[in-house]
């Protein structure tokens, strides 16, 4: 099981000698896709921490049903299939969808744009974040927050005094697995925001289309993208670490007591 | 091929869906030959012969496939170039052309562009979708632009699709607001597009070859299917459905 799993791994590595997996990462396909990637990923990555927190927090101050009904929706796009995000999306957004005609007359242009990336990338890789976030700020001792308040903090300040830095750990995991599942997003990206080399293919458009044209910048592409996932990994590992270290450094759980 | 282990693995995974999908169609009495065909054959090989299991893609992704050991018994590619390279590398017999098409511009029906002849392409802002250069539909569709003199239009290419089906699919959707894909894929959505006839003298050769995969287990009927395409009986079923009949001589 463990050889099944490794072998197409290494085997991307084997094929080709790692000098020319390097120069074929050097071919202007491979280069446009990196910047194409990385720009579209950090501003999808700067929405997504910057909505999807307090999102996450909210969330995870609500109990019973709405509250499962909130996640269970937020998980959605988590198991969807990424052709039925792309159809999604371009029924909503798509030139001819339902606020297609509003955002064109807004002046915002997103058919076949870097905006069509940005969004499809934010849609499959947001639940990633918003899940371990949700259960980052539950995780934090309740204690500690109703002890900031009977200390006079306000619901900001607990939160961004108290909350953000326990979670932390957590919500850096969280933001690191929606970034490896952004980086890797393709069905979305194929069906709602086409693929044309330095606008809107990707990293994993580019691997599809040099499939066929250039196996070993494909190769290469792979090569790239399966370091940068295992390094995302590894540091959601570390980053976890940090999270258990950091929750059960709560000197108060045991000698303070909420006021009743 | 430098990585066998590579290579034992992938076929690995094929032959295990080929197991699979053995076991799904066990009912049919005869075992189905696996045809892979160009994207634009989809609609019309469906209705010529349900019997059989098809792949349906780019021509060039077909031709990837069948290179890296994908159990396709026949390949029906939509330019000449793949079954050619194939054959060169002994991995198909000897192909044989058995059909031909020519080229449109599709708009959607509310031509958000405004598009009336193909010259509108290089005097009015238009997102132009169209299949990659690798595609067959893709290299074809720049001859017919060279020949144009519209070159130069390419610029306004927004996006590179991976076969002629997307394309068809984009502009269909109103998401592209031109198109350059086979007639026949035009009237499998004419009910969404408007069709914008290509001259005769831009049209580029488009020659559809088909050929028995060497490593096929199957040859004999792959053979048999092959002659029934060509004879008149599939001969009718591709004009019926938009097919060109045979160019006479091939250049």
């Amino acid at each position: 099981m463990l050889l099944f799993l490794l072998l197409p791994v290494v085997a991307v590595f084997l094929r080709v000698p790692p000098g020319e997996l390097f120069s074929a990462l050097g071919s202007s396909a491979a280069l446009d896709a990196i910047v194409v990637t990385a720009e579209t990923n950090a501003i999808a990555m700067a929405l997504l921490l910057g909505f999807g927190t307090p999102a996450a927090y909210w969330i995870s101050t609500r109990r019973g049903g709405l509250r499962d009904v909130v996640v269970t929706l937020v998980e959605l796009p988590l198991v969807l299939p990424p052709a039925v995000a792309g159809i999604g999306l371009l029924v909503v957004f798509g030139r001819v969808g339902l606020l297609g005609e509003t955002v064109t007359a807004l002046g915002v242009d997103i058919a076949f744009t870097k905006v069509a990336v940005i969004l499809a990338v934010a849609f499959v890789a947001s639940p990633f974040y918003l899940r371990t976030a949700v259960a980052a700020f539950e995780g934090v001792d309740p204690t500690l927050p109703a002890a900031a308040r009977t200390l006079g903090a306000g619901s900001g300040g607990v939160f961004l005094r108290i909350m953000l830095p326990l979670a932390g750990g957590g919500l850096g995991a969280g933001a690191a697995l929606a970034f490896a599942r952004g980086i890797g997003e393709f069905g979305a990206t194929i069906m709602f925001a086409g693929s044309l080399q330095g606008v809107t293919q990707t990293l994993s458009l580019a691997i599809y289309e040099q499939f066929d044209i250039d196996f070993e910048v494909a190769l290469a592409i792979s090569a790239l993208l399966i370091v940068i996932s295992a390094v995302v990994l590894f540091s959601v590992k570390l980053m976890t670490r940090w999270r258990s270290e950091s929750a059960s450094l709560t000197p108060f759980a045991a000698s303070t007591r909420p006021p009743s | 091929m430098r990585n066998r282990t590579a290579i034992g693995l992938v076929a690995f995974v094929l032959a295990a869906a080929s197991v699979l999908a053995t076991g799904a169609s066990a009912r049919t009495q005869a075992d189905p030959l696996t045809i892979y065909a160009a994207a634009s054959l989809t609609e019309v090989f469906k209705t010529y012969d349900r019997t059989q299991r098809y792949s349906f893609g780019a021509s060039n992704t077909l031709e990837t496939q069948i290179r890296n050991g994908a159990p396709a018994d026949v390949f029906a590619s939509a330019a000449p170039l793949n079954t050619q390279r194939l054959y060169t590398a002994g991995l198909v017999d000897k192909p044989v052309t058995f059909t031909s098409n020519r080229l449109v511009l599709i708009v959607p029906r509310s031509n958000p562009a405004g598009l009336q002849s193909i010259y509108d392409l290089r005097r009015k802002p238009v997102k132009l979708v169209v299949a990659g250069v690798a595609v067959p539909v893709g290299a074809y569709t720049r001859t017919v632009l060279r020949k144009m003199g519209l070159a130069t239009v390419l610029s306004k290419v927004v996006s590179q699709e991976s076969d002629v089906k997307a394309v068809t699919g984009k502009v269909a959707l109103g998401q592209g607001d031109a198109g350059f894909v086979y007639a026949t894929d035009a009237r499998a959505v004419s009910d969404l597009v408007t069709v914008i006839r290509i001259p005769a003298w831009a049209q580029p050769r488009v020659r559809y070859e088909i050929a028995v995969v060497s490593k096929s287990s199957n040859k004999t009927a792959a053979q048999e299917w092959i002659k029934t395409l060509l004879s008149a009986k599939g001969q009718a079923a591709l004009r019926e459905a938009g097919f060109l009949p045979l160019p006479k001589a091939s250049s």
